[in-house]
């Protein structure tokens, strides 16, 4: 899972104190970060920007999220446009889809899905197809875990930033 | 008549669409990125897919994902608005392969169209006079001074591909015009990936005047009472008004006939403008754009007509509902359009919360906008928020209606070009009507007791 925390700068100031920040490095900016990190399949990375350092992190083995206060209280004001919790309010990932298509299970008609639930993958392991304009393209998972719930129908559409599937992160 | 149409844009002109397509009673399909999933064009369509990422590259302007939409939710034709893919020919070109009616013309007129000096020498050939200047393409330097020694300095040089004034160069003597047709063709090359320039005789204190048609491509034309769209600001239009004012009427009906003539020779599908510069008289084609444009209200205040309602019409191979040939204005409209930008701070653009939102109403006034209280503008986009249009019996009423109505427009949160547009209307010159397309250039505007004036800038400009 992901999860973006907001450091002070390294010697503990005060970054929550600053509601200034909101001008000055958006919460989208961290979501940026969020899909930067989840495409690259690197484990973290930091930014920083004056005082403000952000350092975003795939971290499977954290239980719950931390923000700093001051990330919090933006993320109130601005709740993030995803129909679906927060990757990590009970451990899972959501796997979402890359583009609008129409989803698979299969590699092809009548062959076996990718996966089942119940099945652990590999980050990188391709777990479903979704076709657009007859093209046909694999979806890897972002991370390694256990496959907990199939959320798409086969065959069915999907649209861009719908999750997929939930794992539990290994 | 078609049964479903996807709507591929955002804002003001996706509600435009989706409420034509209402009245019509045809299903409408939303497309929207993440970062307008609490727009109005997501909530008010029959269905919506999320398409993409904020930056319109990856949402509104990524043609595998709209086709995978419309595919999705069976749509069977493509409105696209204008901007994003609007005038796209490869896009109009995959949705007929697809089999998605593209509302619009064929994907072989859009891109003659682009072509500026392809659709001068259109133009041309259909009897529409174009501004003298170069046959085409002017390929080098050489070639671009006999131009000038035969039709007179000060001339322009435009990129071919060109738009926006980009790649563009007025030069007022014969000793300029090497350097200008270099710089020109590198940045044409450089904003276009095409460094191919024209050369065309450089017109001073012209008017932007224009002609909206409707074609079922050899069947019927209309040709609707021009619009002046002079009031630009670095050649974007910022107000708009219909019929323009103290224009003489052969000049009216001679650009309605030859913007009928071009349609018709290009075998025209759908809605279209041919814009015209004006100067003295005289009226000279400047080029063909393939789609429903920002202004059409206008258009449609003065005449009753629903533009939009027409081009599904079209599309769907009903026919227009509209008669053929020209037709006079009933009445004077003028289109505001109210920008999230601020004039006090050289129009910088804005984005944000929208605190608080009270559009006016009352006799003839139209509000065609997408936003609510607590919408947020996002800072991906074009900063159109709202369009204004007053319509009235006579200029005069219409330019008092617009002063209340601009008035009572409240927008909090972000600031707007409202203040500019009571601004314009309170100006001699813009009442006495008839400006010229240098109108902003050559005033100021100073803050004066919270009112935004125009004080002239020096003279020489």
């Amino acid at each position: 899972m992901s999860e973006t925390r907001s450091e002070e700068n390294r010697d503990g100031a005060q970054v929550g104190g600053k509601p200034s920040v909101k001008g000055s490095l958006p919460l989208e900016d961290v979501g940026r970060l969020v899909d930067l990190l989840r495409e690259s399949g690197v484990g973290e990375i930091r930014v920083r920007q004056g005082e403000l350092e952000i350092s975003v992190k795939a971290k499977p083995e954290a239980p719950a999220p931390q923000q700093a206060p001051g990330v919090g209280a933006a993320s109130q004001e601005e709740p993030a446009p995803q129909p679906e919790p927060p990757a990590g309010a009970n451990g899972l990932h959501a796997v979402r889809s890359p583009l609008v298509g129409t989803f698979y299970r299969a590699p092809a008609p009548g062959e076996e899905p990718y996966v089942e639930v119940g099945d652990t993958v590999k980050a990188g392991q391709p777990i479903c197809i979704v076709e657009a304009m007859k093209l046909m393209n694999e979806i890897p998972a972002d991370i390694s875990g256990e496959v907990v719930e199939i959320l798409a129908d086969n065959a069915g559409g999907v649209e861009y930033d719908q999750p997929l599937f939930r794992l539990r992160p290994e | 008549m078609i049964g479903k149409v996807l709507v591929a844009n955002r804002g003001e002109i996706a509600l435009r669409v989706i409420r034509a397509c209402r009245e019509l009673g045809i299903r409408s399909v939303a497309v929207y990125s993440t970062a307008d999933s609490d727009s109005l064009h997501r909530m008010l369509a029959d269905e919506a897919v999320c398409i993409g990422p904020p930056p319109a590259s990856g949402s509104y302007l990524n043609i595998p994902a709209i086709i995978s939409a419309a595919e999705l939710t069976g749509a069977d034709a493509i409105h696209p608005g204008y901007g994003f893919l609007a005038e796209n020919a490869r896009f109009a070109e995959i949705c007929e392969r697809v089999g998605v009616k593209f509302v619009g013309p064929s994907s072989r007129v859009i891109s003659m169209m682009g072509d500026k000096s392809a659709a001068r020498r259109a133009a041309r050939e259909a009897g529409v006079p174009v501004t003298p200047g170069s046959d085409g393409v002017c390929e080098n330097a050489a070639e671009a001074k006999r131009v000038g020694a035969e039709v007179g300095y000060p001339v322009v040089v435009k990129a071919s591909a060109g738009g926006g004034g980009k790649g563009m160069r007025v030069v007022e003597s014969e000793p300029e015009l090497n350097a200008a047709f270099t710089e020109a063709s590198r940045e044409a090359g450089a904003a276009f990936g095409d460094g191919s320039v024209y050369i065309e005789k450089y017109l001073r204190d012209l008017r932007h005047v224009e002609v909206q048609v409707l074609s079922e491509a050899g069947g019927k034309t209309a040709a609707f009472p021009e619009r002046d769209c002079s009031i630009q600001r670095r050649y974007q239009k910022l107000l708009e008004e219909s019929p323009a004012p103290a224009l003489p009427e052969e000049a009216r009906t001679g650009m309605m006939d030859a913007a009928s003539s071009l349609v018709d020779a290009l075998g025209y599908e759908g809605a279209g403008t041919v814009e015209f510069v004006y100067s003295d008289g005289e009226f000279y084609f400047i080029e063909m754009n393939t789609r429903l444009q920002v202004e059409h209200p206008v258009t449609e205040m003065v005449t009753g007509t629903d533009l939009v309602a027409e081009q599904l019409r079209i599309a769907s191979g009903e026919g227009m509902g509209v008669k053929s040939g020209g037709s006079s204005p009933d009445g004077h409209a003028i289109e505001f359009r109210i920008n999230a930008e601020d004039p006090r701070r050289n129009f910088l653009p804005q984005a944000g919360p929208v605190e608080f939102y009270n559009p006016p109403g009352g006799p003839g006034v139209r509000v065609d906008s997408h936003l609510y209280a607590g919408y947020k503008v996002p800072p991906h986009y074009d900063s159109l928020l709202a369009k204004l249009i007053v319509f009235a019996t006579d200029r005069q009423t219409a330019i008092r209606r617009g002063l209340r109505a601009l008035d009572e427009f409240a927008v909090a949160g972000v600031e707007t070009t409202l203040p500019l547009h009571l601004a314009i209307l309170e100006d001699e010159d813009f009442r006495r009507g008839g400006v010229s397309t240098s109108f902003l250039a050559q005033r100021e505007l100073r803050d004066d007791d919270g009112f935004l004036r125009f004080i002239p800038v020096s003279a020489s400009e």
